[in-house]
């Protein structure tokens, strides 16, 4: 009880502080700070994941801070909440230019659609971007987009590691369910792009995200005897796709999956039953316990799973904090690199010389042509066992 | 035929729904000329609560609903305390605006109330889903469906054998001769929100079972349940189950056979449509308000 008054507090003072900007307005920077801007939606109907990505991104903040800084400069941060309202977005991102002297913004209001508003704008500045936002439009192509960047997986990458996985399991009939966002569109593109090559069947029957019943869909799916049924969403609606799956197919050995928006502890369980053996694509971060020890990844993700859980009173982070917590480190890495000069120019070059930078998320190796940095290799395919992620058989 | 009773049992189960939220809109509407768009959120409010209490304080399901049916009726009185008493607000379009005002922040509190965070409910009939001619439902649709048809029976009761039900079909046709006769316009109105919000919290812990609940949970479901009650005629108990059932059925179709991606569109062109052709609706009067 006591926590949920606390988160309530928390909440409320949260959304008081995002109607004034966190920071004073004024040049900002100075000699010992470095102005990070930050836009994520928690409040809106993208909250629920817009709040664990400001939870993400100020562990990083905090934890940067306390251990000196950047070169001694510590980071200023200013945080907007755009509510998932596009052209809120694009006043609080000049607001967080002109006024609050913001030099290097991290975190595209949680919505690709805000992400590819704001790209144009902190371009047009000569600011570097770092988005967490998932359309590969946000970054390509990266000629267009020389100061932006994000630490998101665009779906090609999932897309091919599934694909991997399918062969591996002789899957050649697959059905698809992507919901009507762009999140599952693009999805539906490059996956119907990229099966037939690889001789594998595609069945598509798109939902809309706020559908409280896919059992039509499914079962007209089911019309084709696919071997797997995917999903492709953020949304709660995936919940009952899997209830719907297993109900509709009760008496079939078939293989249920969700795409990498979908990998939540929450969701499963609130699947119940229904999400017993969910296959799913995602980063390792979820399985980072059952990783071997020569993962290079490992140290980074203990490290940030036990400290978020530790701030957060005992909450899991997902990979949405772990996509804003790497966005901001990859920031800091890069000022380090340029001996904190936020020159647009300079930051851009950074990213794209940092070499191989270990995430939380997955390894990032940014260059000139590829502003996103992960491949199929950082993409891990797990299971829900009924109660927690693990690697898949 | 197997997908056609599989889209007909889709468009009940959710039309189940729509209809007694349909419902909420039509005693409002009724008592008070005015169109309440915080039904959805009454909606949201039940089925969230609902499953708050149940997932997060262990409280066991039949007492979280009826929690949660209580709660969702004092917010139905603070709403009427907000738009008639504190607010003063008399006219219908006057209330129906304020409305709109009241939903955002409902919304708003549910959403630092809950955190953000998602919320399941099983169904008080398990989760083993019935095979019924090739096709599979959960059971929940049945008790839906039931519990649609409860309500719509006991509000057809309610409205023309009970002294409160009549009065308050007089205020809806002439609330200042009603006010004459002594019956304070205040005093219809509370009970018309109280059932409304009662309603809403119904459909909302039938809807929980089917999905996950969220504070986003209620707003779409509001505008659909109002194009139900459009469909059927505002007002009418019988056209809220038809137009609720139908738009349902409509929906599942058009998911089922055509492109799922415009299922969604369907609530809204049915409510184009009724309001060009037929804006008294399939069931509807010249006086929407008689029942």
């Amino acid at each position: 009880m006591r926590k949920k008054i606390l988160a309530l507090l928390a909440g409320s003072a949260l959304l008081a502080s995002s109607a004034c900007g966190l920071g004073s307005s004024g040049a900002g920077g100075g000699d010992d700070t470095i102005t990070i801007g930050t836009l994520f939606s928690v409040s809106g109907a993208g909250a629920k994941l817009g709040d664990k990505m400001r939870k993400g991104a100020e562990l990083a903040v905090e934890k940067v801070n306390s251990q000196g800084g950047i070169d001694g400069k510590k980071i200023k941060w200013v945080f907007y909440d755009p509510a998932g309202d596009t052209s809120t977005a694009v006043q609080q991102t000049n607001r967080m230019l002109d006024s609050d002297g913001v030099e290097l913004v991290v975190g595209g209001g949680g919505s690709s659609g805000i992400a590819l508003a704001m790209d144009p704008i902190t371009s047009g500045k000569g600011i570097t971007f770092i988005a967490t936002e998932g359309a590969r439009q946000i970054v390509e192509p990266a000629a267009e987009h020389r100061l932006t960047f994000k630490t998101t997986f665009n779906d090609t990458v999932m897309i091919e590691k599934l694909i991997e996985y399918w062969k591996a399991k002789d899957v050649t009939r697959v059905a698809f369910m992507p919901d009507t966002s762009s999140f599952g569109q693009s999805a539906q593109e490059e996956l119907e792009r990229l099966a037939p090559e690889a001789g594998i069947k595609v069945f598509t029957a798109a939902f809309d995200p706020a559908a409280n019943d896919l059992t039509p869909q499914v079962k007209r799916l089911a019309g084709n005897d696919p071997q797997a049924y995917l999903a492709w969403t953020i949304q709660p609606s995936g919940v009952t796709f899997l209830k719907n799956v297993r109900s509709v197919l009760a008496d079939r050995d078939v293989m249920v999956m969700h795409g990498f928006g979908f990998v939540d502890d929450r969701y499963m369980q609130q699947a119940g039953a229904a999400a017993e053996g969910t296959i799913l694509v995602s980063p390792k971060l979820p399985i980072w316990d059952k990783t071997e020890d020569s993962d290079q990844q490992k140290a980074a993700m203990e490290d940030f799973a036990t400290s978020y859980a530790e701030k957060y009173a005992g909450e899991q982070p997902n990979v949405y904090a772990g996509q804003a917590y790497d966005a901001m480190m990859v920031a800091v890495e890069a000022l380090r690199a340029t001996g904190g000069d936020p020159d647009g120019e300079k930051v851009a070059k950074a990213i794209e010389g940092l070499g191989s930078h270990v995430g939380v998320t997955g390894v990032f190796k940014f260059t000139p042509d590829d502003h996103s940095g992960l491949t199929a290799d950082d993409v891990a395919v797990v299971q829900w066992d009924g109660s927690r992620f693990v690697p898949a058989e | 035929m197997d997908l056609f009773i599989q889209v007909l049992l889709s468009g009940l189960s959710v039309g189940a729904i729509y209809a007694i939220v349909a419902l909420g809109f039509g005693v409002i509407f009724n008592a008070t000329g005015a169109i309440n768009f915080v039904q959805g959120e009454y909606v949201m409010v039940g089925g969230l609560s609902a499953a708050m209490l149940y997932e997060a304080w262990d409280v066991p399901i039949f007492v979280a609903i009826l929690v949660a049916i209580a709660v969702t009726t004092v917010l139905g009185l603070l709403t009427e305390m907000g738009l008639l008493g504190f607010g003063r607000l008399r006219t219908p379009a006057a209330i129906t605006i304020a409305t709109i005002a009241i939903a955002v922040i409902v919304k708003g509190a549910a959403m630092l109330i809950s955190v953000r965070d998602t919320y399941a409910l099983p169904s008080v009939l398990g989760s083993e889903s019935l095979q019924i001619l090739g096709a599979s439902t959960s059971r929940q649709t049945i008790l839906n469906l039931v519990l649609a048809v409860l309500v719509v029976i006991a509000l057809t009761l309610f409205f023309r054998r009970t002294k409160l039900g009549t009065t308050l079909r007089a205020a809806a046709g002439d609330s200042e001769t009603l006010q004459t006769f002594g019956v304070s316009y205040r005093t219809t109105a509370r009970w018309a929100f109280v059932i409304a919000a009662a309603l809403g919290a119904v459909a909302g812990a039938g809807l929980a079972p089917l999905t996950v609940m969220s504070f986003d949970s209620g707003t779409l479901l509001g505008l659909k349940g109002f194009a139900a009650a459009m469909l059927g005629g505002l007002g009418n108990p019988q056209g809220a189950l038809a137009g609720g059932l139908l738009l349902g059925v409509a929906e599942a179709v058009v998911a089922g056979y055509g492109t799922s991606a415009y299922a969604d569109v369907v609530a809204f062109v049915v409510l184009l449509a009724i309001l060009t052709f037929k804006p008294t609706g399939m069931f509807g009067t010249a006086r929407a308000v008689r029942t």
